[in-house]
C-alpha cells in the first residue's frame, strides 16, 4: 500500500527533522528560565516605579506603563556626572588588573604547558588550588595578612622598608585584590590554548632559521591569541560587576567600583532601586559588547583556520 | 552585496559573516533603539497614580499610637499554644546562642533562627509573602511603615505579662507605638564615637562642644571610619553642621551634609565599615570609628588575644558636658508578623524574652542593653558587666529625654528618598 508507505516516510522524516533541533530544548528551556525571565524582571525594576509606603521599588511587567526616568537619570549621570567617574574608574581598575593577569599569567601558563614536564599535572593543581577556598575567605584571609603590623608588614620590617597602610582605601590594593582573584580564570584556558598548539609549527619556524624570540612572536603568540582573549573576557566579566574586593580591601568612596554603586542603589538605598536596575542593565550592555566583539574575533579567527 | 574574496559566498554559505563594522553598527543601533522604546510607550499610557500615605511616626515628646485595621486583628485570648518550631527572623547574631536551649524549655517548643542581612531585605521579603515567619526584630525606625504596610499584626498583651512587670515605663508604653499595639521593646543603643586612646587623644573629644569634628581632624586621616548606614552617617554630618533635629533638615541642610561628607574622602581617606566599631578598632585597623552603643561594649570580646582591652573608648556626644550637638539614640522592637502560623507562640516568646534573668543573660553576649527595670546603670560597671572605660556606652532611659539627644525614628517617605539620593553622591566620592 504506498499511500500508507509515503505517510510513514515523511512520519520518519518529521521525526527526524524533530530530533536534532530537540536537543537543543534543555538549552533554551535554561535560557528561558535562568536569562529571559531574570533579564526581564531586571528591565521590570528599572521601568517600574516606586512603593508608597515602603518606598522600594515595584517592578512593572506592562510595559504600557513602563518609566524611563530610571534609566535617564543613570545615563545623565554616567556622561558628565558622578558615575561616569566611577565607570571610568572601574574601566581603568579592570584594564590595569587584567593586564597584571596577563603579564603574569602568561609566563606562567606558559611554563606549564610546554616545560613543566612529568610535574605538569601538580602545576595545573597548584594553579587550581585556590579555586577550592571561596573567594570571600581568600579576600578575609588577605584582610588578615594585610593588616597593620600582620605578616606582609612583618616582611617590610625585615627588609628595612616601611610598609603602607594596605587598607586604607588604596586603589592599588583593590586592584592587586582583583589580579589575585580571578589570575586562575585567566591561566587555564591560556594553558588550554598554548597546550594545544602543534609543536611542529614551533620546530617548523626554527628549521626555517627563526630566533627563539621570533619564533614566540610570529608563531606561538599568534597562535595562543584565542586563548589570550578567552582568558581576559573570562575575568573581565566577573571583574566589572564585583563589589566585594573593593568594600574588604578598601571601603572607601575613592576606590568605588560600578558594582558598589549597583549594591548600594538595591541594597542600602532601597528607593533607589529602579536606578540600580538600570545601571545593572546598561553594564550588562556594555560588557555585551565585550562579549560580543570577543565573539566576533573568534568566529573570523575560526573561519581564517578553516580556509 | 559586493563580498571580499576572502569571505565565503559559495551558496553552502551563504551566511553573511559578521564583521566588526556590522556589529558596531548593530550594537549602536540597539543602544540608542533600546531606551526610545519605552519613552514611546510611556506616552501611550500613564499608571493611574497611587497617593503618598500617612505614616503615624512618633518621637517622645509626641508619641503616637499606631492605627489599627479591620482586616488585622490581634489574636483572641486564651487560645491553646501551637506546636513549635517557632520561627524567628532575625539579624545575624542577635541572640545569645546560649539560649536557644533556655527558650525552647521556657516556651516549651523548639526554635528556628532565619536571618537577614539588612532591614530593607527583611521588608522587601517579608512584604512579598515569600516568607513565613512567626516573630520579626524590626528596629523601631520600620515600624510606622511595617504597621501601614501590614507587615505585623497586633498583639494581644495579655499574652505579654512581662512588658508591664519588667520593662521600663517609658519602653512599655513607647513613643512609637503607644500602648505596644504591635510592638514590645528588644534593646537600645546610642550612636556615638569609638577610639583607641594609642591612636587618637581622647581631648579631641571628650569636652569638645562639637565632638563630631574629630571626624574632620585630619591628624586622623587614614584609621577613621563611618557606618556604612546612610541614616546614622548622614545623621552625624547633620549634627556636625549643627543641625538639632535630622529628620526635619531642609534639602540645603541635608545637601551641605553630604557635602561635609564627602570632604572626607580626601580629608581623612574615611572608609565606611559595618564592621569597623566592634571589629576594626579592636583588632587597631581603626583608630576612630562611629559606634553603635552596643557595638563598642560588646567589641571587648573582639581583640586579639592577650591585647590591651583597655585602649577602647566611647563617648556619645549628647552627653558630653558644654556639647552644643545632639546625638542619635534609637531602640530595636520584636514582632509578630502578619499571617505568622504560631501567633500564640510568638507571644509568649516575646513575654520570655522581657523577664528579667532571660533578657539579662541575652544581653551578657550580645552587648545591646534591655529596656529593663531591674538593670540598675550603675550597676552595669559594679558588676562587671560593663567595664568601666566602657561605661558611657550605657542606655540610661532619661536618655531619650536629654534635650541633646536626638531620638531617631523613621523619616518621612520624601526625607528619606532626599537622604538616599544624598548618600549614593556621598558612597560615589562626590
Amino acid at each position: 500500500m504506498p499511500t500508507n508507505l509515503q505517510a510513514g516516510e515523511s512520519d520518519a522524516v518529521g521525526q527526524r527533522r524533530w530530533v536534532w533541533p530537540g536537543f537543543a530544548l534543555p538549552g533554551v528551556v535554561w535560557l528561558l528560565l535562568l536569562f529571559v525571565v531574570p533579564f526581564y524582571a531586571i528591565f521590570a525594576v528599572a521601568m517600574g516605579h516606586t512603593d508608597p509606603i515602603f518606598n522600594r521599588p515595584v517592578p512593572e511587567w506592562n510595559p504600557i506603563y513602563w518609566d524611563t526616568s530610571s534609566f535617564s537619570r543613570v545615563l545623565h549621570d554616567l556622561f558628565g556626572g558622578q558615575l561616569g567617574t566611577i565607570a571610568v574608574r572601574t574601566i581603568v581598575y579592570v584594564a590595569i588588573a587584567s593586564l597584571i593577569c596577563l603579564i603574569i599569567g602568561y609566563p606562567v601558563a606558559y611554563f606549564v604547558s610546554r616545560r613543566s614536564g612529568r610535574h605538569r599535572g601538580l602545576w595545573l593543581l597548584l594553579i587550581l588550588a585556590p579555586f577550592w577556598i571561596n573567594y570571600l575567605m581568600r579576600m578575609m584571609a588577605w584582610i588578615n595578612l594585610l593588616s597593620p603590623g600582620a605578616q606582609v608588614d612583618q616582611v617590610f620590617f625585615f627588609l628595612g622598608l616601611d610598609p603602607p597602610a594596605w587598607l586604607a582605601g588604596h586603589p592599588f590594593v583593590v586592584i592587586l585584590g582583583l589580579v589575585y582573584g580571578y589570575i586562575p580564570f585567566l591561566i587555564l584556558p591560556l594553558f588550554g590554548a598554548l597546550d594545544r598548539i602543534d609543536e611542529s609549527t614551533l620546530e617548523a619556524s626554527r628549521d626555517l632559521g627563526a630566533s627563539p624570540a621570533r619564533t614566540f612572536w610570529r608563531v606561538t603568540l599568534p597562535l595562543s591569541k584565542q586563548g589570550i582573549l578567552a582568558g581576559l573576557v573570562i575575568i573581565m566579566l566577573p571583574m566589572f560587576g564585583d563589589y566585594y574586593t573593593p568594600n574588604l580591601l578598601s571601603g572607601s568612596p575613592r576606590t568605588v567600583m560600578l558594582g558598589n554603586t549597583i549594591d548600594q542603589f538595591i541594597n542600602q538605598t532601597t528607593s533607589q532601586g529602579g536606578v540600580g536596575a538600570a545601571l545593572t542593565i546598561i553594564l550588562m550592555m556594555f560588557v555585551a559588547v565585550l562579549m560580543a566583539y570577543y565573539l566576533v574575533t573568534i568566529n573570523r579567527a575560526t573561519k581564517e583556520a578553516r580556509e | 552585496m559586493a563580498y571580499h574574496p576572502r569571505e565565503n559566498w559559495s551558496p553552502q554559505h551563504r551566511k553573511r559573516v559578521y564583521t566588526r563594522r556590522d556589529f558596531l553598527q548593530r550594537a549602536a543601533l540597539l543602544g540608542i533603539a533600546l531606551p526610545a522604546l519605552p519613552s514611546l510607550l510611556a506616552a501611550c499610557a500613564e499608571r493611574e497614580g497611587e497617593g503618598g500615605v500617612e505614616l503615624a511616626i512618633g518621637t517622645p515628646s509626641s508619641p503616637v499610637q499606631q492605627p489599627l485595621f479591620d482586616d488585622n486583628q490581634a489574636i483572641e485570648s486564651g487560645l491553646p499554644q501551637e506546636d513549635g518550631p517557632l520561627q524567628i527572623y532575625n539579624w545575624a547574631d542577635y541572640i545569645n546562642p546560649e539560649m536557644i536551649p533556655v527558650i525552647e524549655e521556657g516556651i516549651g517548643a523548639s526554635v528556628e533562627i532565619t536571618t537577614f542581612f539588612n532591614e530593607e531585605e527583611a521588608i522587601q521579603k517579608l512584604s512579598s509573602g515569600e516568607v513565613q515567619y512567626d516573630v520579626w526584630f524590626p528596629t523601631s525606625q520600620v515600624v510606622p511603615k511595617s504597621v501601614a504596610g501590614k507587615l505585623i499584626q497586633p498583639l494581644n498583651l495579655e499574652y505579654v505579662p512581662n512588658l508591664e512587670q519588667y520593662v521600663w515605663p517609658s519602653m512599655a508604653n513607647p513613643y512609637y507605638d503607644q500602648g505596644s499595639r504591635y510592638t514590645v521593646p528588644y534593646v537600645l543603643y546610642s550612636t556615638g564615637i569609638a577610639w583607641r586612646i594609642d591612636q587618637v587623644d581622647s581631648a579631641d573629644i571628650e569636652g569638645q562642644p562639637n565632638a563630631y569634628e574629630v571626624f574632620w581632624n585630619d591628624e586622623y586621616a587614614g584609621i577613621t571610619g563611618l557606618y556604612d548606614s546612610y541614616t546614622d552617617a548622614m545623621a552625624m554630618a547633620l549634627f556636625r553642621n549643627g543641625i538639632a533635629n535630622p529628620a526635619a533638615a531642609s534639602e540645603e541642610e541635608v545637601t551641605a551634609a553630604a557635602d561635609s561628607l564627602i570632604e572626607l574622602v580626601d580629608l581623612m581617606n574615611i572608609r565606611y565599615t559595618i564592621d569597623g566599631a566592634y571589629v576594626q578598632i579592636p583588632e587597631g585597623r581603626m583608630g576612630l570609628h562611629q559606634a553603635w552603643s552596643g557595638d563598642i561594649i560588646n567589641s571587648q570580646y573582639y581583640f586579639p588575644e592577650g591585647a590591651d582591652i583597655s585602649v577602647i573608648r566611647y563617648a556619645w556626644p549628647a552627653t558630653i558636658e558644654g556639647t552644643t550637638v545632639n546625638g542619635a539614640i534609637s531602640s530595636d522592637t520584636m514582632a509578630v508578623p502578619f499571617g505568622a502560623q504560631r501567633p500564640v507562640l510568638a507571644h509568649k516568646f516575646l513575654d520570655f524574652m522581657l523577664e528579667e534573668s532571660n533578657a539579662l543573660l541575652n544581653f551578657e553576649w550580645l552587648g545591646y542593653q534591655p529596656p529593663q527595670k531591674g538593670i540598675d546603670a550603675d550597676l552595669l560597671v559594679a558588676d562587671g558587666w560593663v567595664p568601666d572605660f566602657l561605661a558611657p556606652g550605657i542606655v540610661r532611659e532619661e536618655d531619650f529625654t536629654l534635650d541633646t539627644s536626638w531620638v531617631q525614628g523613621q523619616l518621612d517617605l520624601a526625607t528619606e528618598t532626599l537622604w538616599a539620593t544624598q548618600w549614593n553622591r556621598v558612597k560615589s566620592g562626590g
